[in-house]
């Protein structure tokens, strides 16, 4: 497990990114004016509709695109400079990867690449094989994976250098809640193990299960940013979960309150979640899943 | 999983490792693309057939036909070939969106665009090996069998200089790296696959034909626009230097020093027109 750093593991600070749109100048604004810092060891969750400026924001910590105005820095290190990719694990959004490669030959690749050395290589492939849970499937092409099987492949390529920062675009957009509710299990078990992880998804209530912290965009400007519990609690309400109390007691119950100046402000039945209720009750798919 | 496997130092050098890498995946990739495959059977057949029109010729013009035709069918689907897979190997990363994956890792994008053109030419030099070693193979035979047949033709042995078709294939195999670098350039500011396609071969004509214009206009026009041409002279490589066809084979062959000449005349343009797609590629919104 890493120990906390001072640095945060993502400070931006007054970011702006435009796009031009034609040769006569004319611009479209992803992102304005964003300030946002990450420290090390969070999961934090960056929201927000289509077109909100996620994506750009994310290319631009990875260092594919370049800042307009402002600054973007990975651990201390500016994000346009090569270095500051080294500790930066990242899984697309809907990743396509190299359909002829099996999945271990895939995750080799992109170690390779990452300069984890030889001698070690075989042992770390088959490590975060096994820890996305795909070894079952590692000698098969990736063309005949699933969708949610795509995703823990690509689970797989962005670890396989042991990076500090994992950063996961809509990783679970198109998966079934199966591979979802197991693809938050791995975020948790990342964040257990003191990896920071940014992630960006349309699903909500995963989220607010997993995220520490969250920033929401809209139209590229930040409009709310914080812990999730601070965010989503109501400071000025308290409920109290009690077992089926008869209409009398209810009453009475509502008279003592009243006279103390309360109001019992709404009676309601205990609700499951769908997806818990939808996740208990049907089977998880094998390791490895079904061949296409 | 365990923790810090990966180098942690601050700074990424420039890695041939790291580009040898990109390079022979690009190379796998290219020899399962079934346009590769379909255009080698093409060539070799096309080679192939050149024994069949030896009823048209006899003697030391047979060989030089079939020695002709063949590095005809190695130069017209060799260029297809090139333009095609490069720019095929360049828009699959980018359409199926395989380079965010690879570009967001610590890796230099000069790594990234010259570890594709490597693989490309890596692709291009097996299909000139395999045509070369294939005509050699047919001349030697026929030249054995004419032998045997004309044997006062060949009173000083045999007439081939087999060597030279060698280089000659050499040579072609470098023609075909600058016509890579050129579509890869294309591709680097390009939109899409056709674009860089299309462009590819008209700058393939242009570079075929810009001797011509130059003989024409370098004598009779103004000087502003002969000093143009002589400009565009060497924007665009002359791929007629690479035609030593005349010198192969039969006759003098190939002097050396002209071959290192061409040799180096190619990779002179590999690598300013690389240079030039590093450039553009680096500031390319991916």
């Amino acid at each position: 497990m890493t120990h906390p750093n001072p640095v945060p593991a993502i400070e931006i600070t007054g970011l702006t990114k435009d796009f031009s749109l034609n040769l006569r100048g004319i611009k479209l604004r992803a992102v304005e004016n964003l300030t946002l810092n990450i420290p090390e060891g969070q999961v934090f969750g960056l929201l927000g509709p289509n077109g909100s400026g996620k994506s750009t924001t994310i290319k631009i910590i990875l260092g594919l695109l370049e800042p307009t105005v402002g600054e973007c820095k990975v651990f201390g290190v500016s994000s346009v400079r090569v270095d500051s990719r080294l500790n930066v694990g990242y899984l697309p959004e809907a990743p396509y990867f190299y359909r002829y490669l099996s999945g271990s030959e895939l995750v080799r690749f992109y170690g390779r690449i990452c300069g984890v050395p030889r001698k070690r290589l075989d042992e770390r492939v088959r490590e975060v094989i096994d820890w996305v849970g795909l070894s079952a499937a590692a000698h098969r092409r990736v063309g005949t994976y699933s969708k949610g099987m795509l995703q823990r492949i690509g689970l797989a390529q962005a670890l396989v250098h042991d990076p500090r920062l994992i950063i996961l675009d809509e990783p679970t957009a198109g998966v079934d809640p199966v591979g979802s509710a197991e693809i938050s299990e791995l975020i948790l078990k990342l964040k257990n193990q003191g990896k920071t992880v940014l992630i960006t998804s349309h699903l909500l209530a995963q989220i607010e299960d997993i995220c520490d912290r969250v920033a929401i965009l809209d139209r590229g400007k930040l409009i709310l940013e914080g812990a999730v519990n601070e965010l989503v609690s109501m400071q000025n309400r308290q409920s109290l979960i009690v077992d089926s109390l008869p209409p009398a007691e209810l009453e009475e119950l509502r008279g003592w309150l009243a006279a103390r100046g309360h109001a019992l402000t709404a009676v309601e039945q205990p609700r499951t979640r769908l997806d818990q209720l939808f996740l208990s009750k049907v089977s998880r798919p094998q390791k490895g899943g079904e061949v296409k | 999983m365990s923790s810090a496997t990966a180098s942690t130092a601050r700074t990424v050098p420039f890695s041939p490792g790291r580009l040898g890498i990109v390079a022979g995946n690009t190379f796998l990739e290219a020899v399962r693309q079934k346009l590769f495959n379909f255009l080698l059977l093409l060539a070799v057949a096309l080679v192939a057939s050149a024994q069949l029109f030896r009823e048209f010729n006899f003697g030391s013009s047979e060989l030089k036909f079939i020695s002709d035709f063949g590095f005809g069918a190695m130069v017209f689907f060799g260029s297809t070939l090139t333009i095609a897979a490069t720019a095929q190997l360049f828009f699959s990363e980018i359409e199926n969106r395989t380079a965010l994956t690879i570009l967001a890792k610590p890796i230099w994008r000069t790594e990234f665009i010259f570890g594709k053109f490597l693989g490309v030419f890596a692709v291009v030099g097996v299909f000139c090996a395999l045509t070369t070693l294939l005509l050699l193979a047919l001349l030697y035979h026929r030249e054995t069998a004419l032998m045997t047949a004309n044997p006062d033709a060949f009173e000083n042995g045999r007439m081939i200089h087999y060597g030279d078709l060698v280089l000659m294939g050499v040579l072609q195999w470098l023609k075909f790296g600058v016509l890579a670098a050129i579509t890869l350039l294309i591709a680097s500011f390009s939109n899409t696959n056709l674009y860089t396609v299309v462009m590819g071969f008209f700058v393939l004509v242009i570079c075929h034909l810009q001797y011509l214009a130059r003989d024409a206009y370098g004598a009779v026009a103004s000087l502003p626009l002969r000093l143009l041409v002589q400009l565009l002279g060497y924007v665009f490589p002359n791929f007629q230097v690479f035609n030593l066809a005349d010198q192969i084979g039969i006759g003098e062959g190939i002097d050396s020093g002209i071959f290192l000449r061409v040799a180096g005349y190619a990779l002179i343009y590999i690598a300013v027109i690389g240079g030039l797609a590093v450039y553009s590629f680096r500031n390319r919104e991916i």
